[in-house]
């Protein structure tokens, strides 16, 4: 996720009065949120498929330890999948 | 020009590049949830395991090469 980048100068405002920095950082926000909204939801599901194999009446010592790995390694996924499609290539 | 038009070209160029790292995102995120059901099919672990971690890599560019690959096949055929 990019973080925010803004510019040094004074914010120039539309008619309406908002500042583009302004509008551009509150669509910023919601897109931001939107995507951790989706990518928290797509990781609690492919962790709970691997690691709930059989739902018992609370999670086990080793299921919640597997959850934990799982989303470490989701994330680390995401990483080695962000650089094989966008660094240099060979 | 005037200042609002001026206005209005910026905010457009700054939309459309949150647009492009919009997309950018959503294709990885996508090609993650693929590429994470084709690769990892043992337990969990603390790292990954090499061959995890090539599959991973070959199966994000192969991917891309396929989406490329069917939208040039599907040009063909119009």
């Amino acid at each position: 996720m990019d973080s925010f980048s803004s510019s040094p100068s004074m914010g120039s405002s539309s008619s309406s009065g908002v500042s583009t920095e302004a509008l551009m950082d509150q669509i910023k926000t919601q897109l931001a949120q939107a995507y951790a909204q989706e990518f928290l939801e797509t990781v609690g599901n492919k962790c709970f498929a691997k690691c709930v194999t059989k739902p018992g009446t609370s999670l086990s010592g080793s299921e919640s330890s597997c959850i934990s790995r799982c989303v470490d390694r989701y994330i680390e996924a995401t990483g080695i999948i962000g650089r094989a499609l966008f660094s240099s290539p060979r | 020009m005037d200042a609002s038009s001026l206005d209005k070209a910026r905010l457009q160029s700054l939309l459309e590049e949150e647009k492009r790292k919009a997309m950018a995102n959503e294709m990885v995120a996508k090609i993650t949830d693929v590429c994470w059901d084709k690769c990892i099919t043992g337990s969990i672990g603390s790292s990954f395991s090499r061959g995890e971690a090539s599959c991973l890599s070959n199966c994000a560019k192969r991917f891309a090469e396929v989406s490329m690959l069917t939208i040039q096949r599907f040009k063909s055929t119009e």
